[in-house]
């Protein structure tokens, strides 16, 4: 029975299809909300379906310079990436399919792959906005990775340990130990807006400047596979910044009797908390115009990490006082 | 089964293209009006597209000038199948009072194939969407 119930782990519930359910439902989120907020009516909730079928079934276009490889490989590898971390991410009870010391480090630098596989496959497009769009996601890598690691050392550092899992169990038994990195969250909300190339950090597929960036001469089902792996980064983000702030599946009903009750509201809650970022970054997007590459390094370098350090410091002043 | 999902999402998702091979910039101003947020044509799946990779319509206005015919060619040529061209305003039509003119070829049509006309000069952003249903309602029918 236990390989019956990984294998639907794996494939069915936190699995693989729940996340791709869950990034469509995220996308028609995101534009229904961005929608509402212009008082406009927005698309209806099969609408990112309808879009994915739509590029799936058109003619299949590799440009005569792109490198046909690469040109192939980055958006699958991407999505492949994504899922993988999301193995690591705890949904139903306190600890993951997989858990080891260590598997947020793992989980934060398979996020970094989509970024570097939308970075070559712009680059080996052949195509001028491609390479400028390329060259952009290169250069911002490391103006929102630094302050998206160093928040998420603060929830590691007040549990004292790598594992998202250790984490989640440290919050489980110290629920009020979010108010204490509340500071992080927000500064991981923004890097992760940054991450994942959303206004108002979408300087590398900004459509005044340069046509699509580095999705430029991506089309039919790479490019539908190129915008499920955003949408799944997306769901992914929001799930780990859940699960290390929030304490994912933690809610104060969670001795449950019996299992599969408390894992029904665990999952549950996971979800909501899950949505809770999500909704965040959609204001966020709402909210703001797009800013300039040097502008976003000011942001970056000038505000987020200093204040990420900071939180590091009260971290480490809450544990030496010794109250939590 | 399997090709009515196609039929569905292909009307439920038409990606457009702006393209201008010549016109005075009077439709450019109405397709633009066509997009705003009081006629929301994201509800009916519509995104405006920087790039002729993602595009499944080509919306085309004005003439065509002997200088842009080789690109409008071009852009047609980069979309993926399948694709639709719709065309703005009377000058893309015919040619317009620009039939006839040295440095003009003609129409829209005498360059590329076209799916839909919307004649006007210029028609109304109301008008656009008109016409963008009409498409829609002619690839149900089995035009796609």
């Amino acid at each position: 029975m236990n390989w019956l119930l990984s294998i639907i782990y794996l494939v069915v519930f936190p699995g693989i299809l729940f996340v791709l359910g869950f990034a469509f439902f995220a996308e028609w989120l995101d534009r229904k909300v961005y929608a509402r907020v212009q008082r406009r009516v927005g698309p209806p909730f099969l609408q990112p379906l309808a879009d994915f079928i739509k590029l799936s079934s058109k003619e299949d276009v590799v440009p005569e310079k792109a490198d046909n490889a690469i040109f192939t490989a980055a958006p699958i590898i991407s999505l492949a990436a994504i899922l993988a971390a999301f193995l690591y991410v705890p949904v139903v009870t306190a600890t993951a399919l997989h858990v080891f010391e260590g598997d947020l480090i793992v989980a934060l630098y398979l996020l970094t792959i989509p970024t570097l596989a939308l970075f070559l496959g712009g680059w080996f497009s052949g195509n001028l906005f491609g390479q400028s769009g390329a060259m952009r996601v290169a250069s911002l890598l490391f103006s929102y990775e630094v302050p998206f690691f160093l928040a998420l050392l603060a929830p590691a550092l007040m549990a004292g340990t790598w594992s998202m899992s250790g984490i989640v169990v440290y919050l489980y038994g110290n629920p009020l130990a979010f108010v204490v990195t509340i500071g992080a969250f927000f500064i991981a909300v923004i890097s992760l807006q940054g991450k994942l190339e959303r206004l108002p950090f979408d300087i590398p597929d900004a459509e005044t400047e340069i046509v699509g960036g580095p999705m430029s001469e991506y089309s039919g089902r790479r490019l539908a596979l190129f915008r499920l792996a955003r949408d799944a980064e997306m769901v992914v983000g929001a799930g780990l910044i859940a699960a290390v702030f929030l304490g994912g599946p933690w809610c104060p009903f969670i001795s449950l009797d019996p299992g599969y009750i408390a894992w029904a509201v665990g999952a549950a809650f996971f979800i909501l908390k899950t949505l809770i970022v999500l909704g965040l970054l959609i204001l966020m997007k709402s909210a703001v115009a797009r800013i300039r590459v040097d502008q976003m390094v000011n942001v970056a370098y000038k505000y987020l990490i200093p204040l990420a350090l900071a939180q590091m410091l009260v971290v480490v002043l809450v544990k030496y006082m010794g109250w939590f | 089964m399997l090709e009515s999902l196609v039929k569905w999402s292909r009307l439920k998702s038409p990606w457009i293209l702006h393209f201008n091979s010549g016109s005075c910039n009077g439709c450019d101003i109405e397709i633009l009006a066509a997009l705003i947020p009081r006629l929301d044509a994201e509800r009916f799946g519509v995104l405006l597209k920087g790039t002729p990779r993602h595009a499944d319509v080509l919306v085309c206005t004005g003439p065509v000038t002997r200088q842009m015919k080789e690109r409008l060619r071009r852009v047609y040529d980069q979309m993926p199948e399948p694709k639709f061209v719709v065309v703005v305003g009377q000058c893309g039509c015919s040619g317009g009072v620009y039939a006839g003119a040295y440095g003009v070829v003609g129409g829209i049509d005498k360059v590329i194939p076209v799916d839909a006309y919307i004649p006007g000069c210029p028609p109304r952003p109301d008008a656009i969407l008109d016409g963008v249903v009409k498409l829609l309602a002619k690839i149900e029918k089995g035009g796609g």
